[in-house]
């Protein structure tokens, strides 16, 4: 129940220790508000006037209200703890994201690498608070009472003792019973839960096939199943909880009438008998709130072993093998790739096979092939994105991989979808240089094309865009990214991914001319299928397959009779040719 | 507060349901009520049971009552309560599927059929988990609270019977719990709930920007800053949590602690009343007993309340949503029944979204059956609006656009049987490939299938599949490429087998030799259709019959592929790019 790594964060055990004596301290207030009402009770029955009962009455009130404000004490005894840990644990995860990069995120996913820092932690915090204080009440209150039970009559603390594991047993068995029929139902449970959603993105493709109304009678009996099924397997799921219930109930009854009998024989006087009755629902206490959080504790000690396990993860330590000489890349600076190959994790071919390659100073590289031939994958690994096997050499230094601070911080890259980050259009585009001026931005702004589009925004340069504020399309956010490159001139190394696959032909032309000036002065690798622009490169890469098949120049391409030119009269669906 | 009782007083979504299933309410609310009854009711007869014993009557016989109804009350509890989250998860799970209906033609009414306003994901995200919050409003705070009102009713007048004044005092007591609580919960928690309601925002749009677009700020070297943001973000979301955590536990404290008072109050009334005869004395327990097991059905009352901001928040989102729907939803024309099929005219069409910047001005332009017509033309220059022009899903400002003489508005009901649409993303259903191609014609027979998915080459994949025609289509659909996902989407309007099929962009996002491929495909299947066909670029344009550009909203070039080749340099020019002639 316990995840011992608990003890290995900061100022646990000293917490943990003032958490148990509290929980002692509360057992024992919880006895003697047993003791005392049964006293003023008994009194009572006794024919004793009110006025004779004050003091077990008061005794009794103040140990009630104490052991309220215990369990307030107890929360603030751990909660420094589980702030201070959780805090901790939050800014070291997005650290570590940070750190490890986008391979990481890519393995994790998005919605979870997010959710793990939100609502991971939320229940790793719910689990230092809430569910420990539950643990430990569950491992010491029961026993002082059942120790005091048993001072006070053994016979009944010994059914309460061997009532208490025939509960948890059956709890088990039921839990189990439910746990495998939710697991046979889970996949129809998912199904039809997310049924809804997915029909509301999928709206519009029903009205064009003129679903549309027609379609609620689905959602309504899809969610009538769903009713169904839930019902189902609630019934075996909250079976354990009864089982629970319906032990910790019947046996007060059955203590209860024990203690009648044995009151009617004479054997035992009230006063034990009365404070055994009260004391009992409390013996029960402890492991039905603890049970009602069973899902809470579950939740908690999973999500704290995925970020314990994303913590252990190693840093990379060697992106600093690469030492630069100049301030930023020059006309003579060489990168050599020999034999690397590269293949995603879980995947069975190699994405990247034997690649080769010689750039120089400030080359225009073309990538040309088909989808799924690896210039997506090619460019990653070149931007240290992805780390692959072979040898590397920059400048004539070797390097493990292109991961490397220098190598980075002369980089720039335009992916297929550029990110837009919830944030003022100024914002955005000046994310790689903030501290250019609002004339700079507006003069790129004109240059990328996007000055109609500007003129439409509600705030102009302050207007928030991105995920939840404005929308935009492909090819505005591909010229976004695009204006985030013009805006930074110091860095000199251009990685492109099909920069403009969302733009109509006429102002992919018009911005053609803008782009072509940014290739002056950089090292430029441009993969694209627009076949036009490889008459301004002096490079062209053809890969297929993971594989470099051709590279030269356009024309001793086009004069080989090899594969650029079959891929061109594909492309131009001249296939009769090839 | 104010606010809140407005919300209630004109929401109809949420509190109409409670009359409208009022019966499994009702049964609801008793089983609830028992449930804490049986509770009470054990402890209340075993109080009085050992008293009783304790008084060694003669014969067992005198205690016998109680012994039954000790055991009684100890099965009816665990019972009542099995039954109760039963029937309550029935009437809640009952209500979601009338509201999930309800909701969704809602959101129906406002989706056009070609480019719906920016609904994304999120948004329906938003939608879904207002729904969940609504289900938790039930269970946690509505059947809660008017269970604890029901005891906290009982209690008081069972007391009443005897004693007003005690009941009286019982009533202002027990009131801190059940009223005095909640309400400065709410109070409370609505003041904040507002800012946690923009940090916990903040947070997550951070962190979301710091995942996705963490590529650009390494490559940036701003990670410090990054993590500097997420600092303060952490910091000031735990502030408030913690704030909110004192609250809780002393609200907590106090609520339990009222019931401590509760029970000094019930023993000195049962001494006063039946402190006095040999019997009666018995009952001086049973009363100082009672209180314990119903203490949760009152302090749970506050815990109910404690969310009510975000139902609140719910509440008001969905209300709001109808509201903005109603004002969307236009003016219905007479509909036909049966449209014919005939050729497609645009008569002087002026269409603007604001009347000084016109998207389109006096657009003339006929399609005859079976021809096949290519629109070209920028970003922006109208191409899709035109699209939504001819599907009725916009109206002209001028002009008439007509399907066999018959206009668009009148054929917008029974629109699917006449044209059929292929887009950039259509969208596949997390359900069984068959499902997916039904969606074209419900009653399509398997063969009907098959012969659709070998037009568009698409046989053989389907033939490898695990299940054939009823493998789910999200775990084949990670292994479907876009090429394929448009094939499928192409299949399913083969089997929808429209006279007019409108193509808007379908080929955005694959490269040149799938595009093409995908093209001829589409061209070879739908050959003997009127095609209309909207694209940016001129990969395939010479399989339409006849290419049109708009630009400067009107029609600036017509005619045959061969024709505009020979005529006009712009379009040569165009052709020749996308061909990547050097």
């Amino acid at each position: 129940m316990l995840d011992a790594r608990i003890f290995k964060f900061k100022g646990a055990k000293p917490a943990l220790i003032r958490l148990l004596l509290l929980t002692l301290l509360q057992a024992l207030i919880i006895v003697v508000q047993g003791r005392y009402s049964s006293i003023m009770l008994t009194d009572l029955w006794k024919g004793h006037s009110l006025s004779l009962v004050p003091i077990p009455m008061g005794i009794f009130l103040i140990a009630f209200v104490l052991r309220q404000v215990l369990t307030v004490a107890k929360n603030y005894a751990l909660a420094p703890f589980a702030d201070q840990t959780t805090g901790e644990l939050q800014q070291d995860l997005v650290k570590k994201y940070t750190e490890v990069g986008p391979s990481l995120i890519a393995k994790l996913g998005t919605g979870k690498a997010v959710s793990l820092a939100v609502e991971g932690i939320d229940q790793v915090h719910d689990y230092l608070s809430l569910v420990l204080v539950k643990l430990f009440d569950m491992s010491v209150i029961p026993w002082v009472i059942l120790a005091y039970l048993a001072y006070l009559r053994w016979e009944s603390a010994l059914f309460l003792f061997f009532i208490y594991p025939v509960i948890v047993l059956f709890m088990v068995i039921l839990g189990y019973a439910a746990q495998s029929k939710a697991d046979r139902e889970y996949d129809r449970f998912n199904r039809l839960s997310n049924h809804f959603i997915d029909t509301l993105r999928g709206l519009t493709t029903l009205k064009q096939l003129g679903l549309g109304k027609k379609y609620a009678h689905n959602i309504f009996d899809v969610s009538e199943d769903y009713r169904k099924a839930t019902l189902s397997t609630l019934k075996i799921a909250i079976l354990s909880t009864f089982a629970l219930d319906f032990f910790t109930t019947l046996s007060i009854a059955v203590i209860a009438v024990f203690l009648g009998m044995d009151l009617l024989n004479g054997t035992l006087p009230l006063l034990p008998a009365m404070t055994i009755l009260i004391l009992a629902p409390d013996y029960f206490l402890p492991i039905r709130n603890f049970a009602n959080d069973y899902h809470a504790t579950l939740n908690g000690k999973n999500s704290l072993a995925d970020i314990m396990d994303i913590l252990a993860l190693p840093e990379p330590d060697d992106q600093l093998v690469y030492q630069q000489k100049s301030p930023e890349w020059t006309q003579t600076d060489t990168l050599r790739l020999k034999n690397v190959s590269f293949t995603y994790p879980d995947a069975e071919k190699p994405a990247l096979q034997h690649i080769s390659l010689d750039l120089q100073g400030y080359q225009r590289v073309g990538l040309v092939g088909t989808s799924g031939s690896g210039k997506s994958t090619l460019l990653n690994l070149l931007g240290g994105f992805l780390i692959g096997q072979g040898a590397i050499e920059i400048n004539q230094q070797s390097v493990p991989h292109l991961a490397q601070h220098d190598w980075q911080q002369d980089l720039q890259v335009l992916p297929q979808e550029p990110y837009l980050f919830h944030d003022t259009l100024r914002h955005n585009l000046a994310f790689y240089a903030p501290t250019v001026n609002d004339d700079d931005i507006m003069a790129v702004v004109e240059q990328v094309g996007l000055a109609a589009w500007f003129k439409t925004l509600p705030a102009g340069l302050d207007t928030v865009i991105g995920e939840g504020a404005l929308q935009t399309s492909g090819g505005q956010a591909q010229r976004i990214g695009l204006a985030r490159i013009m805006l930074d001139r110091k860095r000199r190394v251009v990685l492109l991914d099909e920069p403009t696959a969302h733009l109509d032909i006429e102002t992919e032309m018009r911005l053609k001319e803008t782009m072509l000036p940014i290739f002056d002065q950089r090292l430029v690798v441009f993969a694209t299928h627009r076949l036009h622009w490889l008459a301004q490169m002096d490079w062209i890469i053809v890969m297929r397959d993971g594989m470099i098949v051709e590279q030269g120049t356009l024309s001793e391409l086009l004069q080989q009779d090899g594969y650029f030119n079959e891929l061109r009269a594909a492309m131009r669906g001249e296939e009769e040719h090839a | 507060m104010h606010k809140y009782w407005q919300l209630i007083k004109h929401d109809h979504w949420v509190f109409p349901y409670l009359k409208q299933y009022r019966g499994l309410l009702t049964l609801v609310l008793f089983l609830g009520t028992m449930t804490f009854f049986c509770g009470g009711a054990l402890m209340f007869t075993s109080g009085y049971l050992i008293s009783r014993s304790a008084q060694r009557p003669e014969n067992i016989l005198m205690v016998y009552a109680p012994i039954v109804l000790t055991r009684a009350f100890g099965i009816g509890r665990p019972s009542f309560r099995y039954v109760e989250r039963l029937v309550s998860h029935n009437w809640v799970l009952k209500i979601v599927s009338r509201f999930r209906q309800r909701l969704y033609l809602i959101v129906e009414q406002g989706t056009k059929s070609i480019y719906a306003k920016a609904q994304t994901g999120e948004v329906f995200n938003v939608l879904a988990n207002d729904l969940f919050k609504i289900e938790n409003f039930y269970l946690r705070l509505l059947f809660p609270t008017i269970i604890g009102w029901l005891i906290y009713i009982v209690v008081t007048l069972v007391i009443g019977i005897f004693n007003p004044l005690t009941a009286l005092l019982i009533l202002l007591v027990l009131g801190l719990d059940t009223i005095m609580l909640p309400l400065i919960t709410v109070a409370v928690r609505g003041a904040r709930d507002y800012q946690q309601k923009q940090l916990e925002r903040k947070l997550y749009t951070d962190l979301t920007d710091a995942v996705m677009g963490l590529q650009d700020w390494i490559l940036s070297g701003r990670t410090d800053q990054l993590l500097t943001d997420q600092e303060t973000d952490f910091h000031n979301i735990g502030q408030l949590q913690g704030k909110n955590s004192h609250f809780e536990w002393w609200r907590a404290c106090v609520a339990e602690s009222v019931l401590g008072l509760v029970v000094i109050i019930l023993v000195v009334f049962a001494t006063h009343t039946f402190g006095q005869g040999y019997l009666s004395v018995n009952w001086i327990a049973a009363f100082g007993l009672v209180v314990f097991p119903l203490s949760d059905a009152f302090v749970s009352i506050s815990t109910g309340f404690g969310e009510w901001p975000r139902y609140a928040d719910s509440i008001k989102r969905l209300n709001q949503l109808e509201q903005t729907s109603q004002t969307d939803a236009q003016d219905e024309v007479a509909q036909i029944e049966h449209p014919q099929n005939g050729p497609i005219n645009f008569n002087q069409v002026t269409f603007y979204y604001q009347a000084d910047t016109p998207v389109l001005t006096d657009i003339n332009l006929t399609v005859q059956v079976g021809e096949h017509l290519a629109i070209l033309g920028q970003s922006g220059a109208g191409k899709t609006t035109l699209l939504k022009l001819l599907l009725g899903d916009e109206q002209p400002q001028k002009g008439m656009i007509t399907i066999a003489g018959v206009p668009v508005t009148a054929l917008s009901q029974h629109r699917a049987s006449l044209i059929s649409v292929l887009d950039q993303k259509p969208y596949l259903f997390a359900t069984t490939v068959a499902n997916n191609l039904r969606l074209g014609n419900l009653q399509a027979s398997d063969d009907v299938l098959w012969e659709a998915l070998a037009k568009v080459q698409l046989k053989e994949l389907v033939q490898q599949l695990p299940d054939g025609l009823d493998t789910p289509m999200t775990e084949a659909g990670k292994r479907f490429s876009g090429g394929e996902r448009q094939r499928f989407a192409l299949a399913r309007i083969l089997i929808q087998d429209t006279p007019i099929v409108i193509l808007d962009e379908p080929t955005v996002g694959l490269d040149p030799i799938t595009e093409l491929a995908v093209l001829k495909t589409i061209f070879t299947s739908l050959t003997d259709k009127t095609i209309i066909w909207v694209t940016h670029h001129l990969t395939g344009v010479d399989l339409a019959d006849e290419v049109i550009f708009i630009d400067q909203q009107g029609i600036s070039l017509a005619g045959t592929p061969t024709e505009l080749l020979q005529t006009s340099s712009r379009f040569a020019h165009l052709l020749a790019l996308d061909r990547g002639d050097f």
